[in-house]
């Protein structure tokens, strides 16, 4: 063994023990070189003051100041953490509550109208079955008077007239149509406006006669129209 | 086990874990800056990073002991990179690591005043190594660990352990040889 390789193995020889070869070299190399035997004897010295020293701090900790921080920390960062798991789950808990009543709402909401739309289309279809009933019965017209020309029976049939001016509508039950031919310049005399030029055309008038035997309003029917040469 | 009850917040395990550990690490410092108010510093920030971030230990990869020294050694080589040679020899005092070399019943005092040098040039001259160096000496000379936890730990193989140990022996020598060659000197000189 050469010093170079003493100085790289050599060093190790508590190590390298369990290498009997590299250790029998080492101890030969030792006996035949005094500048390496001192340089093993400082190293052992050496490493004996490293163990002592290694022995003296041994015991060493760190001081309790930093557990109490480190724990402080902890706490403060747990507790932290919980606080924003807490409202995190608590803002996903209100908005779920609010989508919750929204829902809710928007289906009452709905059903309400649907209930309010069938009830107007109740009303409706009901109102159109008695508009019916009634175009029905001024339909079903029956001569009352002769002498009167054709006298219609109805019970309604309003609608279409118009009133004639200071008049009041009168109650469909106490109301008659009568069906009369004249000339368009007896409807001036009714307080309705009259165009002159055709003030001597003969027209068919539907009258609404109340009770007291006076026209209330005038229907002037489609199909009637009638000119006089 | 410890490590998943304390992320869940379970502060006794936390506790248990710093307990377990914070020993050989705060030596590890200590030994490796000279410095008792940097060790503290360092072994605070290493369960900092347990506390704030338990993931970035991965079980995997080695055992949280070996992952904890790894991260101490990354706090101590930034303390050193900040504050190269800022260590005396007085600091120990500071650290309140006052020596204790047990008085022998043949130790005089001035047996023992010699040996508390010596002792202090040793340190001194451990703390002026090099820092790679330097951990190969705090771990397996200061600490007696073997080769291969060493290894484990600076997260290298054997062979450079061996390397590093050579080379911070050789150091040591000489810087020893030169500080007691110093006062010889100047002995001779008066």
């Amino acid at each position: 063994m050469t010093c170079e390789e003493f100085a790289t193995a050599g060093l190790d020889l508590g190590e390298a023990e369990e290498d009997g070869l590299l250790q029998r070299a080492a101890r030969e190399h030792l006996r035949g070189c005094p500048h390496c035997a001192a340089l093993h004897e400082n190293w052992l010295a050496l490493r004996e003051d490293l163990r002592a020293l290694g022995a003296e701090t041994a015991e060493a900790e760190t001081p309790s100041r930093v557990e109490m921080r480190l724990r402080q920390e902890f706490r403060t960062r747990h507790k932290t953490v919980k606080r924003q798991r807490v409202a995190v789950i608590g803002g996903w808990s209100l908005a779920a509550a609010a989508a919750l009543f929204c829902a809710f709402t928007f289906v009452n909401w709905r059903i309400q109208k649907g209930g309010s739309g069938v009830q107007r289309r109740g009303t409706a279809v009901e109102s159109a079955a008695s508009q019916e009933r009634s175009s029905q019965l001024s339909k079903g017209i029956t001569p009352v008077g002769s002498e009167l020309g054709d006298v219609l029976v109805t019970s309604s049939a309003s609608g279409d007239f118009t009133l004639l001016p200071g008049s009041m509508p009168p109650a469909p039950e106490d109301a008659t149509v009568v069906r009369v031919q004249m000339q368009r310049a007896a409807l001036g005399a009714l307080g309705l406006t009259v165009n002159e030029e055709h003030a001597g055309d003969w027209i068919q008038v539907d009258l609404l006669v109340g009770d007291d035997g006076l026209p209330q309003a005038v229907r002037l029917p489609q199909v009637s129209t009638q000119s006089t040469d | 086990m410890l490590l998943k009850r304390s992320a869940k917040g379970d502060e006794s395990a936390f506790t248990e874990l710093y307990r377990r550990h914070q020993a050989p690490l705060y030596r590890f410092a200590l030994r490796m800056t000279g410095n008792s108010w940097a060790a503290e510093e360092i072994v605070q920030d290493v369960f900092m990073t347990l506390v704030r971030e338990p993931k970035k230990y991965d079980s995997e990869r080695g055992t949280l002991g070996a992952f904890l020294y790894g991260v101490a050694r990354n706090r101590v080589m930034k303390h050193l990179e900040r504050a190269p040679r800022d260590v005396s020899l007085d600091e120990r005092g500071d650290a309140g690591q006052e020596a204790h070399v047990e008085l022998q019943e043949q130790m005089t005092p001035a047996r023992w005043a010699e040996l508390r040098e010596r002792r202090d040039q040793v340190h001194a001259a451990v703390v002026e190594l090099p820092p790679e160096f330097r951990e190969a000496i705090v771990l397996c000379e200061l600490e007696e660990m073997s080769y291969d936890e060493a290894a484990r730990i600076l997260d290298c193989p054997v062979g450079t352990i061996r390397s590093r140990l050579h080379r911070g022996r050789a150091l040591l020598l000489a810087k020893l040889e030169m500080l007691r060659e110093v006062p010889k000197r100047a002995k001779v000189g008066r």
